[in-house]
This record gives C-alpha cells, sequence and structure tokens, in this order.
C-alpha cells in the first residue's frame, strides 16, 4: 500500500511538470496554431542561466528570477524575431520556423558555451527528503508539486481576471472577431509567448533540479513529453494540457513502478499505447478546445 | 582518347603523390554537433593538441607531419558512413571514427573495402573491433574490462549483494550486464534489475523499487551518464537508498563532482588519473596553456592517445604512411606512452589493453582508489546482442 501511495506522489510530482511544459505549448497553440517545438530551448536558456548564476555564486531564489525572465524574454525575443515575420503563412511554415529556432539555438549553445553538460551547483536542501508517516519524499518533489499548484492558480486568476488573460481566451475562442473587438494581435501573441516562457522556466528550474545539470540538447525530450500531453489533453485547450501532463505522469511512473521486469524494455511503446487507445475514445483528447468544435472522423 | 587517358593516369599519379610524401593525412570523421558531441569535441581538442606538439618538433621521426582532415557527422550514422567513403576517396592514411559503436559500424563497408585502418575515439563496446574486422580499432578500455574492474572491487569491498540499472539504447549502457555476470563468477548475487532509457529524466519509480527491496542491496551499479546519472543518483538516495554506487567512465565529469551529498563515496572506472608526474597530469598542464582552460573531461587525454598511437605506428611501419602497412602496425604495437596509459594492440582483435583506474568521489575531489590489472580470467567475452 506504502508504496502504492509512493508512486503516486512521484507521479504527482512528473505529471505536475508535464502539465507546465504542455500549458507552455498549449498556450501559444491556443491562439496561433501553432506548435512551438523551441519550447525547449526556452528551458535550455533558463537552465544555462540557472548554471552562470551558479558560477557567480547568486543566491539560489535570485538564480531562479533571472532564469526564469531569461525564459520569459528569451520567448518574446522568438516571437519578435522569427514567428512574427511568418505569422500569416501557413501552419506548416510556422512549424518548419520552429524547428529551425530550435536546431540553431542547439547548434549555438554547442558552439558558443559547450558541447559538454554543465554542472549546475544547487543548493542541497534540494537533495534531502522528507518523512511523512511512511512516505518519503524528496524535497525537489514537494517543490515540484508547489510550483504546479502556484503557477496553475496563478493562471486561472490571470486568464479570468486579467485584461490580457481575456483578450488572450477572446482571441483563442475566435481571433477574427476578437481582433474587431479592438483587441491588438500583437499584444495577445506577444503575451501569450511571455505566457508560455514563464511556464518554460519554472519547468527548466524544477527540470535542472533534477539532473544538475544542463546541455545543448536538453530541451528535446521535454518538448517531446510536452506534445504528447497537450496531444493527449486536447491541443489549444489549457485544461486538456493539465489533465493530459498529469495523465501522463501517471502512465509513465506507473508503467515503471509495477510493469514485469521482463517488459520493462517496452515501457515507452506500451505507454504510448496507452495514450493511443485514450485517444480512439476521445479522438480530440480529454478536455477538448471549444475552438475545435467539429468532431474528427 | 589515349592521350586523354595518359593524362588523367597522369594527373591521378600526381594527385596519389603528397600520400606517400611526408604527411600522414588523418580523416577524423566524428560528431562536433549532436548527440555525441559531448565526447568527440573533447576528443578532438586532445587530438590536435598533439598533432600540433609532433609537428612542431618536425614530425612523427622528424619528417612525418601530420595533417588531420575533419568532418562532422552530426551524430548520425548514415553521415558517418558518407564522410568517411568522401574521406577514403580523399586518400587518407587512416579513418578517425564517432565514439559509439553504432556509427562507427556504419562505416565498417567503407573502410573494409578501402582498406583503411579505423580507429573509433572513444567507443568502449568491446563487440566493435570483433564485428569490424581486421581494419577496426578501439581506443578505450572495454566495457568488460571496466566492468571486471569494479565487480572485483566491489567484491573484495566485502559486497555480496548486487543490484543493476541499465539501458539496452546502446552497448556502453549494458556494461551493468557484464558486472553481472563477473559478480556472480565471483560468488555475489544479483538482487534485481531496472531499465531505463537514455535521456530518461525521472527515475523516482526506480529508486522507490529499490529502496522496498529487503534486504537493501549493498552495491547498485549503473552505467547511465549525464543527464540521467545525476538524476538516478538523487532519486536513489531521495528515496532513503544507502548502497555503495558504481558507475563507469561516462560520469567522468565536473557535473559528477559537483552534486555534493548525494555524490559522496560514488566510485566509478575511467581511463585515467592524474597521479603526480604522471603523463596525464603533463597532459593536462599542455592542454591548460593550449587552451587556456584545463580538460573537461578524461576524452581529451584520450584523444591525445589515439594520436600516439598513430605516430609509434608510423614509426613502426618505418615512415610509412600507406594504409595497410599502418594497419599491420597498429595491429602490433605494444606499450605506446599515452597521456592516460600504456597502450597495447598486440595479442588482442583491436581492443586495446589499457589501464584502467578507479575514482571515488570524496569531498567533492577524484581520489583514485587504485589501477588495477584485471584477472584474465573474470573478464567476459563480448556480448553480442
Amino acid at each position: 500500500m506504502d508504496l502504492i501511495l509512493q508512486q503516486t506522489v512521484n507521479a504527482f510530482a512528473l505529471g505536475g511538470t508535464y502539465a507546465l511544459l504542455a500549458l507552455g505549448l498549449a498556450v501559444v497553440f491556443s491562439i496561433m496554431g501553432l506548435i512551438n517545438f523551441a519550447h525547449g530551448e526556452l528551458m535550455t536558456i533558463a537552465g544555462y542561466v540557472l548554471m552562470y548564476c551558479g558560477l557567480a555564486g547568486f543566491p539560489f531564489v535570485l538564480s531562479v528570477a533571472l532564469a526564469v525572465s531569461a525564459a520569459v524574454a528569451a520567448a518574446v525575443l522568438m516571437e519578435r524575431i522569427a514567428f512574427r515575420p511568418v505569422r500569416n503563412a501557413s501552419g506548416a511554415t510556422m512549424l518548419v520556423t520552429s524547428f529551425a529556432i530550435a536546431m540553431i539555438l542547439q547548434v549555438l549553445f554547442q558552439n558558443l558555451i559547450s558541447a559538454r553538460s554543465q554542472a549546475v551547483v544547487l543548493p542541497q536542501f534540494l537533495s534531502d527528503s522528507v518523512q511523512f508517516g511512511g512516505l518519503i519524499i524528496g524535497v525537489n518533489k514537494i517543490a515540484a508539486i508547489a510550483a504546479t499548484v502556484i503557477m496553475l492558480v496563478f493562471l486561472d486568476r490571470f486568464m479570468k481576471h486579467q485584461k490580457t488573460g481575456i483578450a488572450m481566451r477572446a482571441s483563442a475562442e475566435d481571433f477574427a472577431v476578437a481582433r474587431l473587438m479592438g483587441i491588438r494581435a500583437n499584444t495577445v501573441i506577444a503575451g501569450a509567448f511571455a505566457l508560455s516562457g514563464l511556464l518554460a522556466g519554472v519547468a527548466a528550474v524544477l527540470w535542472v533540479s533534477q539532473r544538475a545539470s544542463v546541455d545543448p540538447l536538453m530541451g528535446f525530450t521535454p518538448v517531446l513529453k510536452a506534445f504528447i500531453a497537450a496531444i493527449l489533453g486536447g491541443l489549444g485547450s489549457l485544461r486538456g494540457a493539465v489533465a493530459g501532463g498529469f495523465l501522463l505522469g501517471f502512465i509513465e511512473i506507473y508503467l515503471a513502478a509495477f510493469l514485469p521486469q521482463e517488459l520493462q524494455e517496452f515501457r515507452d511503446p506500451i505507454g504510448l499505447c496507452i495514450v493511443v487507445a485514450v485517444l480512439l475514445f476521445r479522438p480530440n483528447g480529454l478536455i477538448p478546445s471549444l475552438a475545435l468544435k467539429a468532431e474528427k472522423v | 582518347m589515349k592521350a586523354l587517358l595518359l593524362s588523367s593516369t597522369l594527373a591521378a599519379a600526381f594527385a596519389a603523390a603528397p600520400a606517400l610524401s611526408e604527411t600522414l593525412r588523418v580523416g577524423v570523421a566524428t560528431a562536433q554537433t549532436g548527440a555525441l558531441a559531448y565526447a568527440d569535441v573533447p576528443v578532438s581538442g586532445g587530438m590536435r593538441l598533439a598533432a600540433d606538439e609532433i609537428n612542431a618538433k618536425g614530425g612523427i621521426g622528424g619528417d612525418v607531419k601530420i595533417e588531420l582532415v575533419e568532418k562532422d557527422v552530426r551524430s548520425d550514422a548514415a553521415q558517418t558512413s558518407i564522410a568517411t567513403q568522401e574521406l577514403a576517396d580523399d586518400g587518407v592514411s587512416v579513418i578517425v571514427l564517432p565514439c559509439d559503436s553504432d556509427p562507427a559500424l556504419a562505416a565498417i563497408g567503407v573502410i573494409s573495402s578501402a582498406q583503411i585502418p579505423a580507429i573509433s575515439t572513444c567507443a568502449s563496446s568491446p563487440t566493435l573491433p570483433m564485428i569490424g574486422g581486421d581494419y577496426m580499432f578501439s581506443n578505450f578500455p572495454g566495457d568488460n574490462v571496466q566492468a571486471t574492474v569494479s565487480a572485483k572491487w566491489a567484491w573484495d569491498e566485502g559486497h555480496r549483494n548486487a543490484y543493476i540499472i541499465y539501458s539496452p539504447d546502446t552497448q556502453y549502457t549494458t556494461m551493468p550486464l557484464y558486472f553481472a555476470e563477473v559478480f556472480e563468477k565471483l560468488g555475489g548475487t544479483i538482487a534485481g534489475q531496472a531499465t531505463n532509457t537514455i535521456g530518461q529524466q525521472d527515475f523516482s519509480a526506480i529508486a522507490t523499487k529499490v529502496a522496498a527491496l529487503d534486504p537493501q542491496p549493498d552495491v547498485i551499479m549503473t552505467s547511465a551518464y549525464e543527464p540521467d546519472f545525476p538524476s538516478l543518483l538523487k532519486a536513489l538516495r531521495a528515496a532513503g537508498v544507502t548502497g555503495q554506487v558504481i558507475g563507469s567512465d561516462g560520469i567522468d565529469s565536473p557535473t559528477t563532482f559537483s552534486l555534493g551529498d548525494v555524490a559522496e563515496g560514488v566510485v566509478f572506472t575511467t581511463a585515467g588519473h592524474a597521479t603526480p608526474g604522471s603523463p596525464l597530469e603533463a597532459f593536462n598542464s599542455a592542454y591548460e596553456a593550449a587552451n587556456g582552460a584545463p580538460p573537461e573531461t578524461i576524452f581529451s587525454a584520450v584523444g591525445y592517445d589515439l594520436i600516439k598511437v598513430l605516430e609509434a605506428a608510423v614509426l613502426a611501419a618505418d615512415g610509412s604512411v600507406e594504409p595497410s602497412a599502418l594497419r599491420d602496425a597498429i595491429a602490433g604495437l605494444e606499450n605506446v606512452q599515452g597521456a592516460t596509459s600504456l597502450i597495447t594492440y598486440k595479442g588482442t582483435d583491436g581492443m586495446p589493453v589499457r589501464q584502467v583506474s578507479l575514482i571515488r568521489v570524496a569531498d567533492g575531489e577524484r581520489e583514485l582508489v587504485g589501477q588495477p590489472s584485471p584477472d584474465a580470467s573474470l573478464i567476459p567475452a563480448p556480448r553480442m546482442q
């Protein structure tokens, strides 16, 4: 019983991180119809800032703030430099643009910083764990769960009560009509990117605090997970992204924990089969976006 | 037509002529970008240093200069094969291949038919030269040898019960299977095993499983490397697992020494250790003088070794840079002094005999546990997958 509880806590921590990642993709997708595959590189940038701050001996709280701000700034710049010129182009053009940005950034990191992983100095308490009854929970797990909850509450309030948030929801529902109502496209899109940068930054801090290093290709795995989670939850739907992130986290942890050893080699394919099975029953994802009214056949 | 033939034959003769003069042209088809760049980029740094040093003295034996012809293969197997073909067409004498068996294997067909010897920068799977045939050489202590050293050490420390965590994704990450083989041969038991995928971020499920074992394993052995290793280690320690963790050369990296308390006491095998007065210490200071920073990893010194091996081969071939003469010369080399170790190819199938160093993380610093020569009867046979 304890084992199941323990693995459930693990699943919540991992699922929370996936939820933040998927939300980052979903915020931009809901407005622009773009899956930004360079989202992972925003995390890499935040990771490198964390690394340099550690080398400079900054307090951890300041390092985290700077890392998250760097991800926000990079996301806004990415939109301004790369996506704005192709905004009216086809979806495929934007998708390829996002791949190009990801690759260019990876090669720049490899050549200008280092091809090798760089160690990130982290405070000792992140490696500690605390005991709750029979459960042993790592501090970084608690941090992941807490950060997820805080971000979700913040996002919910922002989307419901802030002017930019309301404008973003309106644009997600129908961009053309929203613009006719006087909502500025540039503001909404830049806002969406800034928000995705914020989510990437927070996710990056959680991600790096587990692995204690940052490397040029670090962004690939998280963006892939985020993509799967976003599809699972329903592309473009923010609630769906959260649900998809948690479900993916649960699938991965439970399979790793309870699949017999002989089948462990096939853990990832089995996990993806479960994702496909869910999509067979809910083709538009767990909680489909309102804008996506047509049922797929 | 005859005139054309004659002139093209002449042209070909002139084109081939430089290869016969005093230059050893080394084709370097390694991964300067992509997933293997973490290993091949530092190797290149060491190779350049060695080539510059030798050239500054007038070349190998005072007259054969070394020229590195470099091509980036982007960590891609197909690109490795293409780049190797281009280098072979270019008439290089020897080819350097990436630090992983899989892309190196992709070039076998080309090097075998062109009959040019090839050395992988740091692939450590003993199966590579076996599959690769006469022209394929490695440049690193084999996985089976490293595992023998660490398993014997664990046994001698009184550990009797081990748990292994490996990944079937590459040959290298299956090293724990060799460890298990040796450990069981010595009389130990394997309490269990778990598999991970390369690049796996979260190890909490595996860590929870290990923590639930009764009795707790004395030793946890893995050849996971960055970024997986720190994540695995932190998850194990956070779950309350306190057993001895043993790793391999992949974690011989600054990150391992910066992890703080969780990494204290971790032991791993690697290709060398800079004891005072050792060639490795001399290499490290020469590298720092040339590049402004000390090498980030042992792979740089291994790159230096590779050029020293080629230097010794050219000398053994009486200054010849002809590919098949070089192949025979490499296969007969004995006790070449590299930066990390003495290197012997004679009597092997291309997997060199090299020293293995056991390192412990103590107070965030490297501590040499020993440089034992493994008992040949314990070393497992290369395992074909």
